[in-house]
């Protein structure tokens, strides 16, 4: 999609520009020169009309092809989450001033760094508790936003394992330059241990909070 | 006979208590003054807009610079974008429109000149507004501050205010001027100029000051509604309670996308006038390039949303609107076209306007073919809102107020002032602007393109790529910025040391051409029959007609009258 779109533009930057040189080394002024006559030739703009119509007709039909195919929810592969065979695994990606934070399936979540399985459809849902956002990590899909009160989708898979990076790519507030985040994939087991262990963390941490707020230690 | 001494019926006492020429030129309600207002002011905020645009490249020169905080990089973003939209580029095209369109359609005056004049004091206040702010605290939510970052809970202090206020006043302003403008244009022609006779820049003008009329208002109601929501507990931009964030986006770019493409069509109209005047011929299919102008501004406004194909809206909308931006193809190519026919069948005399429209054409052509990229869809989820677009806007914008811009003002400052600006120093200028502005926007195509750099961050982070793109395009608007100020600088210094230039240096084809330079207060004494497009080239013409047949006729009036 992206070298139609750069082949198109630089058709037209190299034509115009051509055209424009093309023009002035052509017709620069000698002495006792007349500028030719002839005037309009509507038949002659239609040609053009024509070929432009038809240029920009051939890049909204390829665009619409290509943005349908980009939209498509990717298959799973067989080497992918066992539990995302059908269903691409949804995870919601909240936005907040600044950080993203990721709430995986099973109750847990994370703040930052996002852990995805390898070969498997993922489908972000991207929310936002204050201020527009966009999720933006150019190596594993396209980016969008996340605007309070919407609920807006990412759908990618990742190939090979890895870390992804990313940046926020709407200005959020001072410490937009910074709002970074990382998507790690991994393979699904590691994925899957990765989640329960984290939910076993948050919620032993959780208890653990309880049980200093009952026992008064902490107010 | 020797003449009695009359008696003196007048005597000559009563001297009119002359006032200083500033307050002459501050109360004045002529097109001619509030034009010269309009173009000083905004060269002098092209200037403050440099400067700012610099000190954000400092900040960006360098890898995780801390030149600028990030809090101080944000409202220097907000004050640069302010400036070089609201203060800079639409008053340039607005200022040119007021001072050439009544000239070129001969008439004597403005039709509402009180309306005109406040729409520039509006102007003027809403500058001194976004100046004052400096003094406290600018707005820190960008250039488009998308709610609901403007919301009060996310922006507390007076920034966000003082940024709808003045972009609130010099909106007002500018729909002021358009009711003027647009009825002087339709009312007070010379006889004979018919709309298919109107001249392609006043034509230009009429499309303009339509296109403000409709989107002036947009935005001056979504600027209440955020006034509202920040000082009355409104609800119109929050999100939950009924409010849409995305409101303000639609609204917003509805005006933004409709200023761009004013731009756009005041420097192609400039630009017809300059390369036919510079070609020697008329221009080629004047119907057919008037009929682009307006389905440019048709056109491009109702492709608002382009500027939206990342935010949760539905993909028939996304389609709609690149269906919209592509079809700008068409009436941009068809001008485009025609400007290089003109050309290929004239005689070029390569002077300094008509070096800068071409430079123009060309750095226009570069933005728009960007802008292709940005409107298709799947490309733009990967493009938008990275250093790409901010290149492709700049290419577009910069040459059509900058480069545009100055061709106008080399073409029409002998009209304005008697004389001519400096022609070696104009050539300088252009080619440091040519080279900087390639090594300003050029690597940040490739490091939005690229390595997907984001727009608008106050730091970017080494090790990823775009160090050398970054230092380049710092460099770049460093010598684009050297360019543009030598321009200013001739500009000044011609006002007073510039070459004599007659009434018509560059034996132009329309009416502004016919009356002194500087225009007298009421601009003609006497006026032509309007017969064709190019009533100057009839005129010459008849004249040169009659030098042949007739031994010089003893006459002191002017010809055709």
């Amino acid at each position: 999609m992206l070298q139609i779109g750069f082949v198109a533009a630089a058709i037209v930057v190299v034509a115009i520009n051509v055209a424009l040189i093309l023009a002035v080394r052509r017709n620069r002024a000698h002495r006792g020169d007349a500028p030719r006559e002839g005037g309009s030739d509507r038949r002659g703009q239609f040609r053009v009309g024509a070929t432009l119509t038809a240029f920009a007709a051939a890049i909204f039909v390829l665009s619409v092809i290509f943005t349908d195919q980009a939209r498509k929810t990717p298959a799973s592969g067989d080497a992918g989450l066992a539990a995302a065979k059908t269903a691409p695994l949804t995870i919601k990606a909240t936005g907040q001033q600044w950080l993203w934070r990721y709430d995986y399936p099973n109750g847990a979540f994370s703040y930052y760094k996002l852990v995805v399985p390898a070969d498997t459809a993922v489908k972000l849902e991207l929310l936002s508790t204050d201020v527009v956002h966009t999720w933006n990590v150019p190596d594993l899909s396209g980016k969008r936003d996340a605007v309070p009160g919407k609920t807006n989708k990412v759908v990618f898979l990742a190939d090979e394992e890895g870390e992804y990076t990313g940046q926020s790519a709407t200005l959020s507030g001072q410490a937009y330059g910074a709002m970074r985040t990382a998507v790690e994939v991994v393979s699904p087991q590691a994925y899957e241990a990765f989640a329960k262990q984290q939910k076993a963390d948050i919620d032993s941490a959780q208890d653990r909070v309880v049980g200093l707020i009952e026992n008064g230690e902490v107010p | 006979m020797s003449e009695k001494p009359r008696p003196e019926l007048v005597i000559d006492g009563f001297p009119g208590k002359r006032r200083p020429r500033w307050v002459e030129l501050a109360t004045s309600a002529d097109h001619k003054d509030l034009g010269r207002i309009l173009i000083c002011g905004s060269l002098g905020f092209l200037f403050i807009a440099l400067i700012e645009l610099l000190l954000m490249r400092l900040q960006l020169a360098i890898p995780e610079n801390t030149f600028l905080s990030p809090v101080g990089f944000n409202r220097m973003l907000s004050l640069y974008g302010t400036d070089a939209i609201f203060l800079f580029a639409i008053p340039l095209a607005l200022g040119l429109f007021y001072y050439v369109a009544p000239l070129q359609i001969g008439a004597r005056g403005t039709a509402l000149p009180r309306v005109g004049q406040i729409g520039v004091m509006l102007w003027a206040a809403g500058a001194t507004v976004l100046y004052a702010g400096f003094l406290f605290t600018p707005s820190e939510a960008g250039i488009n501050p998308l709610a609901p970052l403007s919301e009060l809970a996310f922006l507390s202090n007076n920034g966000v205010d003082a940024w709808a206020t003045t972009t609130g006043l010099c909106t007002l302003g500018f729909v002021f001027i358009a009711i003027d403008l647009l009825t002087t244009l339709r009312n007070l022609r010379a006889p004979g100029m018919a709309w298919r006779r109107v001249p392609v820049f006043s034509w230009a003008a009429t499309v303009c000051c339509w296109l403000l009329l409709v989107i002036g208002p947009v935005l001056l109601a979504a600027l209440t509604m955020l006034m509202i929501d920040r000082n009355y507990d409104g609800i119109f931009f929050a999100d939950g309670s009924g409010g849409a964030p995305l409101l303000w986006q639609h609204l917003s770019w509805i005006f933004f996308s409709g200023a761009y493409m004013l731009i756009l069509i005041f420097a192609f109209g400039a630009i017809a006038e300059i390369v036919a005047a510079f070609s020697g011929r008329p221009l080629v299919n004047r119907g057919v390039v008037m009929g682009s102008l307006a389905a440019i501004a048709v056109l491009g406004t109702l492709a608002w949303m382009q500027n939206m194909l990342t935010a949760p809206i539905g993909i028939g909308w996304m389609y709609f609107a690149m269906l919209m931006s592509l079809a700008l193809i068409v009436p941009f190519g068809l001008v485009v076209y025609n400007l290089i026919a003109t050309m290929s069948r004239g005689v070029l005399r390569m002077r300094a306007p008509l070096l800068f429209a071409l430079g123009a054409v060309s750095s226009i052509s570069i933005g728009l073919a960007a802008e292709i990229d940005h409107s298709m869809v799947a490309a733009a989820w990967e493009l938008k809102n990275t250093t790409d677009s901010t290149a492709a806007t700049h290419f577009a914008l910069v040459g059509g107020a900058v480069f545009g811009g100055f061709a106008a003002l080399y073409f029409w400052f002998p009209k304005m002032t008697g004389r001519t600006m400096g022609e070696d120093l104009a050539r300088i200028s252009f080619w440091t602007m040519a080279l900087g502005i390639l090594l300003a926007f050029v690597p940040l195509f490739l490091a939005g393109g690229e390595k997907g750099e984001v727009i608008d961050a106050y730091k970017f982070f080494g090790g990823t790529g775009v160090s050398g793109y970054n230092l380049t395009a710092s460099i770049g608007t460093l010598i684009l910025a050297a360019g543009i100020v030598m321009t200013l600088v001739n500009a000044i210094s011609s006002r007073v040391n510039g070459p004599e230039a007659g009434h018509d240096p560059w034996a132009g084809e329309s009416l502004e051409w016919f009356t002194l330079s500087p225009p007298e207060p009421h601009n003609f004494d006497v006026l032509p029959d309007v017969r064709s497009a190019q009533p100057m080239r009839d005129i010459r013409e008849a004249i040169a007609h009659r030098t042949a047949s007739t031994p010089a006729p003893a006459r002191e009036s002017q010809p055709v009258a």
